[in-house]
């Protein structure tokens, strides 16, 4: 998969490097990096642009003197803590991959349990299991340089990511929520529909998956920048959800967890 | 019976245009090659760019405080103001800091890269209204860019205007822009006077606020020379606001000041909107504005 | 302009006069809303019977056939340090656009003043309006409709035919252009009666009647400036959710940024134009982070300077036509009306 030597590539006359690439996963699905291993058309172009050091989806053999580092996962285990810290000593930059790595995605709903020794008993009947009591971001123990947002992350993003670093381009995320991009495929909005939805408030550029399927977006790719969550939930409110609906899509993928927090505080939340 | 209806071509002749009004106008491009990239601090480069076709290059021709939009296909496009002289039909120069994505790859191009170039936009400084009178042309940091071109224009026109001076402002000594034209303009009988916000071992100049030099240097004016003087002030708003406070308090007529605007662009030609202010296009009614209008303009400042 | 007369039959046959041959878009129903009202959507329809031409109004306008949300201004194949650049307008057979509110078609009219009757016109927008054929239709006014007070409930020209149902089984047309002149020719037409025109009156007073929201324009460029500083634009900017919906609904939002970007096969570079919302926080932010307008009630305020303000003074008229979607729209339910009233100092009249 590391392919052969090749000449300098330019564009426009300007040399573009061609970095030297990890993947890593910690506690995680893996449904992130199989996303760029999905897309055959453009996965030889995606190759040609980075020299691939270590992929447990599509390669045995490993090396160590990678660039860029894709984490994917939360962090659930010491060892992974560990694991975290030596790869940020070798890597140039670090890349948040996917929402489990950015907010702890679904893995953290089982921050919310106030009593893990409880879950433990209840979920793994006693059974002896490694796992903290939290599932976390990956920033909450080494620096991060750049997300990639989604559950699963996008391919089509991640190669325009990958494409804008190699060039030397800024990488922006979208500042705007879902709904534009919801608006500009004409879908219905299913607050029309009476479905509750999190698009006003999350941050766009998948071209809103979820509505496009006449699901209501549960926040996957965090908040939008200046949102406003406490209009949302009271709008919410206003179409009858409840409490407990509305704390349901806050906290499913950690983006939210904040306002998660206080509103369960407030209604008194199980656990 | 059916009834197909007529298509109509709206630009049959492509991109090509002659006049703003002709759809063509609306992307159309020159093509132009960076024939050379000078280094003049760490985050400033000065690129010089040529228009490639003869026939083309004849045609292009702007006014001192005219931008460009400069375009790196792939990458991005964004305004930069013209900062050379009016009279060069050669080659253009602009005066580049990298601060994001166009401006960060444009930090890495190399001698022969192939630019976009469209424009020339906006309105410019009246160099001409300004003749027979005194100018003060006052900067603040990458606002020399822009000045460059009305200085240009005081160079070679030297004998219509009576004293002028350029009150330069940067903020310390590795930053300041252009140090290899400061003689060039001191022979050209230009009073220049720089002041930086910093020290510096390697600095004898003054150290501190700029209106404290302009004070020093219009304070001892009569009526009458403040009376023939005009003003442009270029710099980040905070610094044309009090230049401009000070220079109104010290009498000059604000419709007598022009500074230039920065705000967000994506067209440069009235269509996007990100550079209105209040409800007026930068990219239309300026970036050169006089400061009574300014003064006018909601949001302004 | 011309007149003439039909039976009411003689719409579906002017449908499929021009269905056979041409693209054809129009109002069609695509649901029913929790409180089990229609929602409408203009879409490419196939059958006359599809069309809904008794809507009330269309969830979003029919901006995205001549301002397509995304598009490619150009695409540049790279060789070398060189490229090249290649335009298209995305355009390449007549359409119809069947069945357009006059609200509507007044706004496609404002947006020509900006797209296309000023320096720099937009061949990709002019490339469309010049080829959707528009047959306009008299309209349902639903509570949330202001156009009265813009004055865009009538409309004088921006379209082809305009068809009004004037009761008893007859059609009113309003022939506009001579393209339409040539279609209408195969239809079965009369001229119209003394006794017609009164009955294409009394349909237009009877529609006008039945538009009760207004908003007071008097001398509102002046009062937006005097209430600058208002603090009714914070109230109303701490409801906003800042997501640009309103103007993706409105008829005549045309704003924009644009974006490049290379394949990752280094081949092909494009250079894409997407409708923006000034309601959405980096709309004036600048390299460097510096944002010109940071809070949702600047942006919210900036929304109304433009619209009301602005473009009145560009244009001697309003950048709205008063057709009540972006406070339809608008999940925290704030209305133009009710903006403009609170700007006012008053309850809305
Ligand atoms: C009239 C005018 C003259 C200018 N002259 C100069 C000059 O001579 N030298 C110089 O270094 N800079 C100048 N600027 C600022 C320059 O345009 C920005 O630094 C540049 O847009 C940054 O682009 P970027 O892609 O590197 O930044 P990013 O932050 O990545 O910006 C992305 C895009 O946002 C827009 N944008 C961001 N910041 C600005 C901004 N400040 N002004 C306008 N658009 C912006 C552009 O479309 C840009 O491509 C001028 C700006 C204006 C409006
Ligand atoms: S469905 Fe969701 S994302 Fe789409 S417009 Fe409605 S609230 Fe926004
Ligand atoms: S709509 Fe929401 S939940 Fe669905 S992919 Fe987009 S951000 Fe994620
Ligand atoms: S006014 Fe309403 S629709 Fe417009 S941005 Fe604000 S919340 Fe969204
Ligand atoms: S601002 Fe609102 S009412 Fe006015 S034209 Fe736009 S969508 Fe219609
Ligand atoms: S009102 Fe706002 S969204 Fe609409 S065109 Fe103007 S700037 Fe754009
Ligand atoms: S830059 Fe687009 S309108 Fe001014």
């Amino acid at each position: 998969m590391n392919a052969s030597k090749q000449e300098q590539r330019t564009y426009l006359g300007i040399p573009v490097p061609r970095p030297k690439v990890a993947f890593f996963e910690l506690s995680s699905c893996e449904g992130c990096q199989l996303q760029i291993v999905n897309n055959e058309a453009t996965l030889l172009d995606f190759l040609s642009l980075v020299d691939v050091r270590a992929f447990r989806e599509a390669m045995t053999e490993k090396f160590s003197d990678y660039q860029i580092a894709f984490i994917e996962g939360s962090v659930t285990r010491a060892d992974e803590i560990e694991r975290l810290r030596k790869v940020r000593e070798q890597a140039a930059v670090i890349v948040a991959f996917g929402s489990c790595a950015c907010f702890g995605g679904v893995n953290q709903l089982k921050n919310r349990f106030s009593d893990p020794a409880w879950v433990k008993q209840e979920v793994y009947r006693g059974h002896p299991v490694e796992t903290a009591d939290t599932a976390r971001p990956i920033e909450d123990f080494v620096k991060v340089d750049l997300k990639i947002f989604g559950c699963p992350v996008k391919k089509e993003e991640v190669e325009k990511i990958v494409t804008s670093l190699v060039l030397g381009k800024t990488v922006v995320h979208p500042k705007y929520p879902v709904c534009l991009e919801c608006k500009a495929n004409n879908n219905l909005c299913l607050f029309d529909l009476g479905e509750p939805c999190l698009g006003p408030i999350t941050r766009g550029g998948c071209n809103a998956w979820c509505p496009n399927n006449r699901f209501g977006c549960w926040g996957c790719r965090g908040p939008a920048v200046d949102a406003n969550v406490a209009q949302l939930q009271k709008i919410m409110r206003q179409h009858g959800f409840s409490e407990e609906t509305i704390l349901d899509r806050l906290e499913c993928f950690g983006g939210f967890a904040e306002q998660a927090k206080e509103l369960r505080s407030k209604i008194g939340g199980k656990g | 019976m059916n009834h197909r209806l007529a298509f109509h071509d709206v630009a049959p002749h492509g991109h090509r245009y002659a006049r703003a009004s002709d759809l063509g106008s609306f992307e159309f491009t020159y093509k132009a090659e960076i024939t050379s990239i000078y280094r003049l601090t760490d985050a400033e480069n000065l690129y010089r760019i040529r228009i490639v076709n003869n026939e083309d290059r004849r045609h292009f021709s702007f006014r001192p405080g005219q931008f460009v939009m400069l375009e790196l296909p792939g990458v991005g496009e964004a305004p930069f103001s013209i900062s050379s002289s009016p009279s060069n039909r050669e080659d253009i120069e602009l005066c580049i800091r990298t601060v994001g994505n166009l401006t960060g790859v444009l930090g890495h191009a190399v001698r022969g890269t192939r630019v976009g170039i469209r424009g020339p936009f906006g309105t410019s400084f009246p160099m001409e209204r300004m003749h027979g009178g005194n100018i003060l042309l006052i900067a603040g940091g990458l606002g020399l860019a822009p000045l460059r071109a009305p200085i240009a224009h005081v160079q070679e026109h030297r004998s219509m205007f009576d004293h002028v001076d350029i009150i330069y402002g940067s903020k310390e000594l590795s930053k300041l822009l252009f140090t290899f034209q400061y003689e060039m303009w001191k022979k050209d009988d230009i009073g220049l006077h720089i002041v930086l916000e910093k020290g510096d071992p390697a600095w004898s100049g003054p150290v501190g606020m700029i209106t404290k030099v302009l004070e020093e240097i219009i304070g001892f004016r009569d009526v009458s020379f403040i009376r023939q003087t005009h003003a442009i002030v270029c710099g980040p708003p905070v610094m044309f606001k009090f230049v401009c406070a000070m220079l109104s308090e010290r009498g000059i007529p604000m419709h007598k000041m022009f500074v230039s605007l920065e705000r967000r662009m994506h067209c440069g030609m009235g269509k996007c909107c990100r550079c209105n202010v209040g409800s007026t296009y930068t990219c239309l009614k300026g970036p050169v504005f006089d400061y009574w209008s300014v003064m006018n303009l909601k949001e302004a400042i | 302009m011309l007149f003439r007369v039909a039976e009411a039959s003689q719409l579906k046959a002017l449908f499929e006069l021009l269905a056979q041959t041409n693209t054809m878009l129009g109002p069609v129903k695509v649901a029913d809303d929790l409180g089990g009202n229609p929602v409408y959507s203009f879409e490419e329809v196939a059958e006359f019977s599809r069309l809904s031409l008794d809507y009330t109004t269309t969830r979003l306008s029919a901006k995205r056939f001549f301002l397509p949300f995304r598009e490619d201004l150009a695409v540049f194949a790279l060789q070398g340090k060189d490229w090249s650049k290649q335009m298209d307008y995305h355009m390449d057979r007549p359409a119809v656009l069947f069945g357009l509110h006059a609200c509507d078609i007044n706004a496609l009219n404002r947006l020509d003043k900006v797209l296309m009757g000023s320096d720099h016109p937009v061949p990709y927008y002019a490339a469309k309006r010049k080829n959707i054929f528009i047959i306009g239709t008299g309209c349902t006014p639903r509570p949330s409709c202001f156009c009265r007070s813009m004055g865009t409930n009538t409309v004088t020209h921006g379209f082809d035919l305009f068809v009004t149902d004037i009761g008893g089984g007859r059609l009113f047309f309003e022939i506009f252009s001579s393209e339409a002149y040539h279609v209408i020719r195969d239809l079965a037409t009369g001229e119209p009666t003394p006794e017609d025109h009164n009955a294409y009156m009394r349909v237009e007073t009877e529609r006008n009647r039945k538009i009760t929201t207004t908003v007071d324009t008097t001398d509102l460029t002046k009062i937006l400036d005097m209430e600058f500083q208002s603090p009714v634009w914070k109230t109303w900017g701490d409801k906003c959710l800042g997501c640009g919906s309103c103007a993706s609904a409105c008829p005549t939002c045309y704003c924009y940024g644009v974006e490049e970007t290379v394949d990752p096969g280094l081949r092909e570079a494009k250079k894409t134009r997407t409708l923006y919302s000034c309601n959405i926080v980096d709309f004036a932010e600048v390299a460097g982070g510096h944002n010109f307008r940071p809070e949702r009630g600047t942006r919210l305020k900036y929304r109304y300077y433009h619209k009301h303000r602005g473009f009145v003074e560009a244009y001697e008229e309003s950048l709205c036509v008063g057709c009540g979607r972006c406070g339809d729209i608008c999940l925290a339910g704030i209305t133009v009306p009710e903006v403009i009233a609170s700007v006012r100092g008053g309850d809305p009249t």
